[in-house]
């Protein structure tokens, strides 16, 4: 455990000292100013549109961070060979996954805390209020992010980096089309897209079981049973993926 | 004993758009005593790093066996009691010389946190770059970043250490400075030195051991000065004659007593009696003309 720690912190450290991170949490900032703006444009839905904007821009600078960050995370190391001077040490490859992993998760939770002080902030100044909702809506986001960067890093073992962007950018957008991939195939006349749909429902999790940022917008609530299963199944595909990852760089040669 | 023991290594990558097998290793067999210093050497893609990747666990090799510190496989045990500086080297950047190799201190070793920072402060002591410690890598010169890697090498104090091209890239005063370095951790120290290196003039100096590979396989293993003494090429009598100092050229032991004889006998001082072996360059190309033909 003493060595995944290491590297987490490690890994913290590199991209928090990293310019790319402070062009995504300018980029947030902006998205929730927008918002601020736009609420001022309408007279009855400014707190809907508000929390719209804000949540949606924290949830894209937690997606992009486990993308874009998650597709080089081991590609550096690999391509600039300090992971040579890391795996003759008494560390496992599992090991240095995981580490890698846990880091990047520690920055985008830090990211989405410090974002969503700034959204707080907002809509306290809005007079919507603050409750629990808020929170549950910023763990889906993580959970969400957290799959995603176990997919970034499993995409990373085996190929180079714009290809893991597009893979796990793909991940994304099906992973939140399953329900409706689910409604089409149901209706559709073609074996071809039924079994499509069969199958991808197995590779892919559904990322909507993790959208609860409407909530706070409706005030409507989500059960104890629901958080604690939608938990399990993130915890579950993020293990898995990380594990498969760990499999192939086993195998592979750093030469 | 042994430090590290390779049997019959082979290795082989897949290549090219339609994959085609190249055998780089093709049953290399070595063994490194401790408190020596052993050079590897061998020409442009000889296998080289590659053998030292299989020792290192970074490659998988196709068959053979490596065993450390008697008979050991590696493990977290052997791989603690081993230090590894790449060739050209890249290193967080983002990290000061401290925090770097407080970053691989805890990686491989238990010492407290205070107890490492003395152990950060004698070895950035040692390679001369405790006024660099509170600087950025990014900062660092390429003679720097070497003896920082050497460091991180020698943070865990291990028993082996092993060191691809550490004198690739550095000034004559760099290679210099690394040189006394390597010479005190593996006779001061008691530590097995293993590195490759394409600076023959410097291995010459070094090396009390010499693994030569070429093509994939070994084709010397043994001590510097047996290979050099393969090729003997006389004495050189260095004298002084009427306070001019004169060099003297003999074929053989008889000739050099009596050349000795006779100088004394004319009231020369003699100053040195040179062995003249071939260099380690010669007897590189030597060998590598051998293979060839």
């Amino acid at each position: 455990m003493k060595s995944v720690y290491i590297i987490a912190i490690n890994t913290f450290r590199e991209i928090i000292r990293d310019r790319i991170l402070y062009g995504i949490i300018v980029f947030a900032l902006l998205l929730i100013s927008v918002s601020l703006a736009l609420g001022q444009l309408t007279f009855a839905e400014q707190a809907r549109i508000s929390a719209n904007f804000g949540f949606t821009g924290i949830h894209i600078s937690a997606v992009v961070l486990a993308i874009f960050v998650g597709s080089t995370l081991v590609a550096k190391e690999i391509d600039k060979k300090t992971i040579l001077t890391l795996l003759v040490r008494p560390l496992s490859r599992l090991q240095f996954i995981v580490g890698k992993a846990l880091g990047l998760i520690f920055v985008i939770s830090v990211v989405v805390g410090c974002l969503a002080l700034v959204l707080a902030m907002v809509f306290m100044g809005l007079n919507v209020s603050v409750n629990h909702l808020f929170f549950i809506g910023l763990y889906g986001v993580l959970l969400e992010a957290m799959i995603l960067l176990a997919y970034s890093l499993l995409f990373s073992s085996f190929t180079r980096p714009i290809m893991v962007v597009s893979c796990t950018a793909g991940v994304f957008f099906i992973g939140h089309w399953l329900n409706d991939l689910k409604f089409f195939a149901e209706r559709s006349k073609s074996l071809v897209f039924q079994q499509f749909e069969a199958v991808i429902k197995y590779l892919i999790p559904n990322f909507e079981m993790f959208n609860w940022r409407s909530l706070v917008i409706y005030n409507e609530s989500v059960s104890v049973g629901e958080l604690f299963w939608a938990s399990i199944y993130a915890i579950s595909w993020f293990c898995i993926l990380i594990l498969i990852t760990a499999l192939i760089i086993r195998r592979k040669d750093f030469a | 004993m042994s430090v590290l023991k390779v049997s019959n290594l082979k290795k082989s990558y897949k290549a090219g758009f339609i994959p085609r097998t190249q055998e780089v290793l093709k049953g290399i067999d070595f063994s490194i005593e401790p408190g020596k210093i052993t050079g590897f050497l061998g020409a442009n893609g000889a296998g080289k790093t590659t053998t030292m990747k299989c020792i290192l666990g970074l490659c998988e090799p196709d068959s053979g066996d490596i065993r450390y510190f008697n008979n050991q496989l590696l493990d977290r045990k052997v791989k603690s009691k081993i230090g590894f500086l790449p060739e050209r080297p890249y290193f967080y950047e983002y990290l000061t010389g401290e925090e770097f190799l407080i970053f691989y201190g805890q990686l491989s070793t238990n010492l407290k946190k205070s107890d490492l920072k003395i152990r950060i402060k004698d070895l950035l002591t040692k390679v001369d770059l405790l006024h660099a410690k509170d600087k950025a890598l990014r900062g660092y010169s390429k003679g720097m970043l070497q003896k920082i890697g050497f460091a991180q090498a020698l943070i865990h104090d291990p028993d082996f250490v092993i060191l691809d091209e550490p004198m690739s890239g550095l000034d004559p005063d760099g290679r210099y400075y690394l040189s006394e370095l390597i010479k005190e951790v593996a006779h001061q120290e008691g530590k097995a030195v293993f590195f490759s290196s394409h600076l023959l003039p410097d291995a010459e100096r070094l090396c009390q051991n010499l693994v030569i590979i070429k093509n994939g396989k070994v084709v010397f293993e043994g001590e510097t000065l047996k290979l050099l003494e393969q090729v003997h090429r006389g004495f050189e009598i260095v004298f002084a004659k009427q306070e001019k100092l004169e060099k003297l050229k003999v074929e053989d032991e008889n000739e050099l007593q009596k050349k000795i004889d006779y100088l004394r006998s004319e009231n020369n001082r003699i100053f040195e009696i040179k062995k003249l072996n071939m260099s380690l360059e010669e007897a590189f190309v030597n060998i590598a003309l051998e293979k060839k033909s």
